[in-house]
């Protein structure tokens, strides 16, 4: 359904004691939006994405997941959640994708997937593991589903990362730098995951370094500096004329013209 | 001759008194471990609660009970408890001195002890946890009972297998002193035997090898565990273990 | 509360801590010593030197403090090579045989935790040292157990915390020392407690002044782990 609102941030800000890493940030991602949120490390980018599923309290602002409001509450001058019950629920419509995969390590990589849907959603087990397996195949790992996560490399963990989030059926995909831990040889497999998945639609907000991503997969670039956003805007505006003379030392970067 | 007789299973024999003080050995320990349990999971839970009152009785609970003599703690209970039961008794109308059961005494006490050590056990396998995991278990929207249950117990009990090992062993070994109390466990039957018959030599030379069967066995029973729990660990980790 | 027993129960309880420190610092010398005896024999590469070292360490860490000290106080009497020996004046005192079984004992876990200490010393070090000419006992005492004992530190602090707990186990072969005192305390007034609480209270004294101690050397030893002082960074 293009043209629903799947995530709405109006005015989040944020600080870590008088330091404030987060000065006032507002985006929206409709249906089958690919969001690529680029910003030198210490921008405030993954704090903003951690903020979106509550990992991290937001000091100010307002959330909507598919039009449904996080309730906030003021108390002794914190922001907190008015209910930690909407809180639960609201992340398991969001999909998150950590840097470090955060695989359960005591449980095989099928176990991982399902877990989510039988323990959080309550739906029945059998449906999960035709569902989980059907996952794990499309990312490539189904031949490992009863391997321990200490057991596969980087690459696989991340994949079977995106498997378990992709499980909860969420509205929004959230990734926060998935590729950076990865070994350089590894990388590509998960990017090809995450490019597939944009194909099919889904809504996806991705922290990244990955400047091809970027500019190839997404359909839209937002440009954070110094906890604010810079500049935004489609892949060719941003990575062409119209780029901001900020954005244009950043990808300078990163060998300038990819 | 003399000394086949002495431990055998006939009329003059300690053999059949002495299994069943072991068995009594092993129940008083394994009774003892389940109260560390619990009391080692509140104290670690209090340790970790992060309030400072909490945080400081704990702290206290488990340089107290590690750091004091097992001997004065099991007087603590067993003539303190005692006391107190007597005085329940009078408040009820019973006249006279009422006893602890010695068992009970005698587990509570090493109990107490046990669960000093198994709080710092739960406590640092609770740190070894990796704290991403608990944060994806929030982010797929798990409440705070689902991920104690589904993501913390499991890995805390992981962790925890070889140092319960340890506690376990020196448990079994701290059982010996409740033979102060009369239990007639292993040390204390060990006693009797050795009194009676003057025999002292031989009867706590055996007494020593049950001991001993009892701590090489256990060891064996938990590094078959320690291997069960770590087969989802790497390879390497495994080879250290 | 009452103030006055208090202090009357700490004032006797106060006196047998002689007795205590006594039976501490006797068992922690003789059973070092053996330990670094077993401990030689442990890594010593012979077989039978080092199969008789496991063997000590498996029983004496294997089985319960009080029924060693149990075969060595009513045991040994009952053999006559000892009961008519020179040794025996000693061995009838329960003091020795408290601080003879303490020492076996103790002995048989520093063993191990000095052993642990001397895997820890890297072979590189060995290699070096022995590049300089260094071999044998020179080897051992210049690189070798000064590095090992360093490593063995913590572990070793905590094993002689252990030892002042067991110097308790004395007074049920009749040593008065604190415990013995406090049970004895507790029989007569029943205000068990109280005593409990005093007794507890010398204890958890003589733990910290201990573990100070033992933080100090540790502290002493090791400089090398320290950040270099400013000096020497701008030198």
């Amino acid at each position: 359904m293009p043209g629903v609102t799947r995530l709405s941030v109006r005015n989040i800000r944020k600080s870590f004691g008088s330091h404030e890493v987060l000065k006032g940030i507002s985006l929206d991602a409709e249906d089958g939006d690919v969001i690529s949120l680029l910003g030198a490390s210490g921008s405030g980018k993954s704090t903003f994405l951690r903020c979106i599923n509550l990992l991290e309290t937001a000091t100010d602002g307002e959330i909507f997941v598919d039009g449904e409001q996080i309730r906030m509450v003021r108390k002794n001058g914190q922001s907190r959640p008015e209910s930690q019950k909407q809180v639960d629920h609201i992340r398991s419509e969001l999909g998150m994708v950590f840097q470090s995969f955060n695989l359960w390590s005591h449980m095989t990589i099928l176990q991982n997937v399902i877990e989510g849907p039988v323990h959080v959603l309550k739906r029945p087990k059998a449906e999960c593991i035709a569902e989980a397996e059907a996952l794990l195949d499309k990312v490539g790992i189904a031949d490992k589903r009863h391997a321990y996560p200490a057991h596969l490399s980087g690459g696989q963990q991340q994949r079977a990362a995106i498997a378990r989030a992709l499980a909860m059926k969420p509205k929004v995909m959230l990734f926060d730098e998935p590729t950076s831990a990865l070994d350089p040889e590894l990388v590509g497999e998960v990017l090809r995951v995450m490019r597939a998945l944009a194909e099919e639609g889904m809504t996806m907000l991705v922290v990244t370094h990955e400047m091809s991503f970027a500019r190839n997969v997404s359909n839209r670039v937002v440009f954070m500096r110094q906890g604010l956003v810079d500049s935004s805007g489609t892949p060719d505006d941003m990575f062409g004329s119209g780029a901001s003379p900020a954005f244009r030392q950043f990808i300078g970067h990163f060998g300038g013209e990819q | 001759m003399a000394t086949l007789e002495l431990l055998g299973f006939g009329q003059n024999g300690w053999g059949a008194l002495l299994l069943v003080a072991t068995l009594m050995t092993l129940a008083v320990t394994a009774t003892a471990l389940l109260i560390g349990a619990v009391l080692g999971t509140l104290v670690a839970t209090a340790k970790l609660s992060g309030n400072v009152l909490l945080v400081g009785l704990g702290n206290v609970y488990t340089t107290v009970f590690r750091g004091v003599p097992e001997l004065l703690i099991i007087y603590l209970i067993y003539f303190g408890g005692s006391s107190a039961v007597t005085a329940v008794g009078q408040w009820l109308g019973y006249e006279g001195f009422l006893g602890l059961p010695s068992f009970a005494a005698g587990a509570l006490a090493v109990g107490i002890i046990s669960g000093s050590y198994q709080a710092e056990v739960y406590r640092g396998a609770y740190l070894a946890i990796a704290k991403g995991e608990l944060e994806a278990a929030s982010a797929i929207g798990m409440n705070r009972m689902l991920r104690l249950r589904r993501v913390v117990m499991p890995q805390v009990l992981r962790y925890a297998i070889p140092g319960l090992g340890n506690v376990w062993q020196l448990t079994l070994k701290d059982s010996a002193l409740i033979s102060v109390t009369g239990l007639a466990e292993l040390m204390r039957t060990s006693q009797v035997a050795a009194g009676s018959t003057r025999q002292y030599f031989l009867f706590y030379i055996v007494g020593g090898v049950l001991y001993l069967l009892l701590t090489s066995f256990s060891d064996r029973v938990f590094n078959r565990a320690e291997r069960r729990a770590n087969r989802s660990m790497p390879a390497a980790a495994m080879g250290q273990a | 509360m009452d103030i006055a027993f208090l202090s009357s129960a700490m004032v006797t309880l106060l006196k047998a801590v002689p007795m205590t420190l006594l039976l501490f610092s006797l068992s922690v010398f003789f059973g070092g010593l053996l330990a670094l005896v077993i401990v030689t024999m442990r890594v010593s590469g012979n077989r039978i030197l080092s199969g008789f070292a496991k063997g000590y360490i498996f029983v004496f860490r294997g089985s319960p403090l009080l029924i060693q000290m149990f075969l060595v106080f009513y045991g040994l009497g009952q053999f006559g090579v000892i009961r008519y020996s020179f040794l025996w004046p000693f061995l009838r005192e329960p003091v020795v045989c408290a601080v003879l079984s303490l020492a076996l004992c103790t002995a048989g876990y520093s063993a191990e935790i000095f052993r642990s200490g001397i895997r820890a010393v890297s072979p590189k070090e060995i290699e070096a040292a022995r590049a300089i000419g260094m071999s044998g006992f020179l080897l051992v005492r210049r690189i070798i157990a000064p590095i090992a004992f360093r490593h063995a530190l913590p572990a070793y602090s905590t094993e002689i915390v252990l030892m002042m707990k067991s110097t308790a186990l004395a007074s049920l072969v009749t040593v008065w020392e604190v415990t013995g005192v406090a049970q004895r305390l507790i029989s007569q007034t029943y205000r068990t407690m109280e005593v409990f609480l005093c007794a507890a209270l010398i204890y958890l004294v003589l733990n910290f002044l201990i573990l100070q101690g033992m933080a100090l050397l540790e502290h002493s030893l090791s400089k090398h782990r320290r950040a270099a002082p400013p000096s020497a960074v701008k030198a």
